[in-house]
């Protein structure tokens, strides 16, 4: 086929695209795994008893503002990534403030704690399941950002597979809190932490296969 | 000649919008762009060159979702056209030496290409038109003196003299601009 014939058959197909389109598709991949991660944490986890009393305390929040602050941070660099532009992976530095101010916390709640309890504050109830599920739970959200993705077009397949995978590691820990009781900023810092980038670090491994176009 | 980064962002737009003649005069007109990108890249491999513009065409086509209208549209083809040349390697399983992977993936400077030609444009408009309109042609759109005076109706000592009267007072500006 020569290029005349190419560009009227191209030509043919103009339907209009409505400029939010594309984040549109993001949010829907993003919300599809979302639900199927809530799903599951409802039926096989189950939300934790004391939800009510938690959520006007400040252990939940403080957890709550670090997975979503990462979450939103990891959606905006996915929304970046998967279009085709000259590298823009300094978002990846915004990641660290959240970071920084949870090892703020941290710190401040072992200069209250006497040195004899830091290790059990550390590994609370929970953290030999905690990363693991994390991880697990951050799957479908993945799968959906995934199925976003076959309509975009990201040029660092390698750099928007690790934001996907920190999207998708980020917000399953947003909706595990829902089960999660832990309260202490370095158990989050630790083990979400060790989940979510954990995620971050497959979806980078796993990008320049699956990404491809 | 080249299509302006202006021109070619308003056939995007417009052909977003479903306007299928916009979007029909882009794909023309990002022909000769690509072709010059990838020969540049490609010395010699003639048919290669032909499929890597029909794939990006493909690609500029199938994924115009993708664009976003509030970025310049010359980055966001490049990157594109950079993406299907690094993809053609990768399927040919071609090695490239790591000098020249650099110079694939190199981002050419459009940033600074683009706000260079911004400057340029300011500068122009605070002439007077005559004067702007002779030192774009010769200088910018690369006109000889003879074509530039018949483009304009003007004598060709005139379009000299506007050029270098319109030149002088650039210098002086720019100059004027440093601190």
């Amino acid at each position: 086929m020569n290029l005349d014939q190419l560009i009227d058959r191209l030509s043919q197909d103009v339907a209009p695209v409505s400029p939010n389109a594309h984040n549109r598709r993001l949010v829907i991949g993003l919300a599809g795994g979302a639900i199927i991660t809530a799903v599951l944490v409802l039926a096989v986890l189950g939300i934790r008893p004391d939800i009510h009393r938690a959520i006007t305390g400040f252990s939940f929040w403080m957890k709550w503002t670090y997975t979503i602050s990462l979450g939103v941070g990891a959606v905006l660099a996915v929304s970046r990534l998967s279009r085709p532009a000259p590298s823009a992976l300094h978002i990846f530095g915004l990641l660290a403030v959240p970071v920084l101010l949870l090892a703020g916390i941290g710190i401040g709640e072992l200069v209250r704690t006497p040195s004899q309890d830091w290790l059990a504050m550390w590994l609370g109830h929970s953290w030999t399941v905690c990363s693991s599920l994390v991880l697990s739970l951050g799957v479908p959200i993945f799968l959906g950002l995934l199925w976003s993705f076959r309509r975009m077009a990201p040029t660092r397949l390698r750099a928007a597979g690790a934001a996907a995978g920190l999207a998708a590691g980020a917000w399953g820990a947003t909706i595990y809190c829902l089960h999660c009781p832990e309260v202490s900023a370095i158990f989050v810092l630790t083990w979400y932490s060790l989940g979510i980038f954990s995620a971050a670090a497959i979806g980078a491994l796993l990008g320049p296969r699956l990404l491809r176009w | 000649m080249q299509t302006s980064e202006g021109q070619l962002k308003q056939w995007m737009t417009d052909g977003l919008n479903g306007n299928a003649v916009a979007h029909e005069a882009l794909l023309r007109a990002l022909v000769p762009l690509l072709q010059s990108f990838y020969r540049r890249r490609l010395r010699g491999a003639e048919d290669d060159v032909e499929d890597l513009v029909q794939e990006t065409l493909i690609s500029v086509h199938t994924k115009r979702a993708t664009y976003d209208r509030d970025r310049p549209f010359t980055a966001w083809l490049y990157a594109i056209a950079r993406y299907r040349l690094i993809d053609h390697f990768r399927r040919r399983r071609v090695s490239v030496p790591i000098e020249d992977v650099e110079a694939i993936l190199m981002v050419e400077g459009f940033e600074d290409a683009s706000g260079a030609s911004m400057d340029v444009g300011m500068l122009l408009a605070s002439l007077p038109p005559k004067q702007a309109r002779a030192i774009r042609q010769t200088h910018i759109e690369g006109m000889s003196v003879a074509e530039a005076a018949s483009a304009a109706a003007m004598g060709e000592s005139d379009v000299k003299v506007s050029v270098h009267r319109g030149l002088k007072a650039l210098a002086a500006r720019v100059r004027g601009i440093k601190l």
